[in-house]
């Protein structure tokens, strides 16, 4: 009879950790809550005055936490509770996505080498208050640098355990 | 890696952000009713498959999510350029 390996890691082991982590020289722990917004529109003049925020017009730019993802689109992290005006009747689409997604945060000089790790941008370039979607391996993450040592990184619930477990196995030293 | 210009993000980003769409500038039916069997299979089927510029589609999924144009090598793999949709074939 030959005897089979069990399988090094099964979905059901992986933990969705709840506490920050802190390796060395880099801190994993989840953003205070959000609401978040998905938004989109073609003429975002119209959309500006429906929410009552400007909105960056730049794709990658960021402003009073609105970051622009797309041409037409874009995505706004707002202090929980944040209830937009939906302009009923407009060209606009303000949606209420706050479920849909989990902020973690890394912090500290080897966070980008960890995000790094999965990311195929190359992060040393992005500047300080830019956001972009990308990916993270195979998971699709949204990518905020709130400060040269601290990313917000956006990703949709059902990938948070997975992505959680693949920055904890790329820090350094992690307790 | 293969890196893409997009041109809606203007810069250019790594390739698997991108997902392929299939020859360009293929135009819908005004009237898909009126058409015959053999125009359904050379609209549905049919493409130019070329040795070298290649017109395609290509879409920034894991990015701004824009479908966009671009011309490719088919031999050398090999960008050229690539443009908003709905602008002229280049
Ligand atoms: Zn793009």
């Amino acid at each position: 009879m030959v005897d089979i390996a069990e399988i090094a890691v099964s979905a059901a082991e992986l933990k969705l950790g709840t506490e920050p982590v802190q390796g060395d020289g880099v801190r994993l722990s989840h953003a205070d809550p959000k609401a978040r917004y998905s938004l989109r529109a073609r003429d975002a003049k119209v959309l500006a005055d429906v929410i009552g925020c400007a909105l960056p017009g730049k794709i990658g730019d960021t402003d009073g936490g609105i970051a622009c993802l797309g041409p037409d689109e874009w995505y706004a992290l707002l202090p929980a509770g944040t209830d937009l005006p939906r302009g009923e009747g407009l060209p606009v689409s303000v949606v209420d996505v706050s479920s849909r997604a989990l902020g973690l945060v890394l912090e500290g000089p080897g966070a980008l080498a960890v995000l790094s790790s999965g990311c195929p941008l190359d992060l040393a370039k992005m500047s300080v208050g830019r956001a972009t979607r990308t990916v993270f391996e195979t998971v699709e993450i949204v990518v905020w640098r709130e400060a040269d040592d601290r990313w917000h990184i956006e990703v949709w619930r059902s990938f948070a355990t997975w992505l959680w477990n693949a920055f904890l196995a790329a820090m350094p030293q992690a307790k | 890696m293969l890196l893409i210009h997009c041109p809606y993000c203007e810069e250019a980003r790594p390739e698997v952000e991108f997902v392929y769409g299939g020859e360009a500038h293929i135009a819908r039916p005004i009237d898909p009713s009126a058409f015959s069997d053999a125009e359904w299979e050379k609209l549905l089927y049919i493409r130019s498959n070329p040795r070298g510029r290649h017109h395609e589609r290509w879409r920034h999924t894991h990015g701004c999510g824009r479908f966009f144009n671009a011309v490719r090598d088919t031999v050398t793999d090999v960008f050229e350029t690539t443009y908003k949709a709905g602008e002229a074939r280049k």
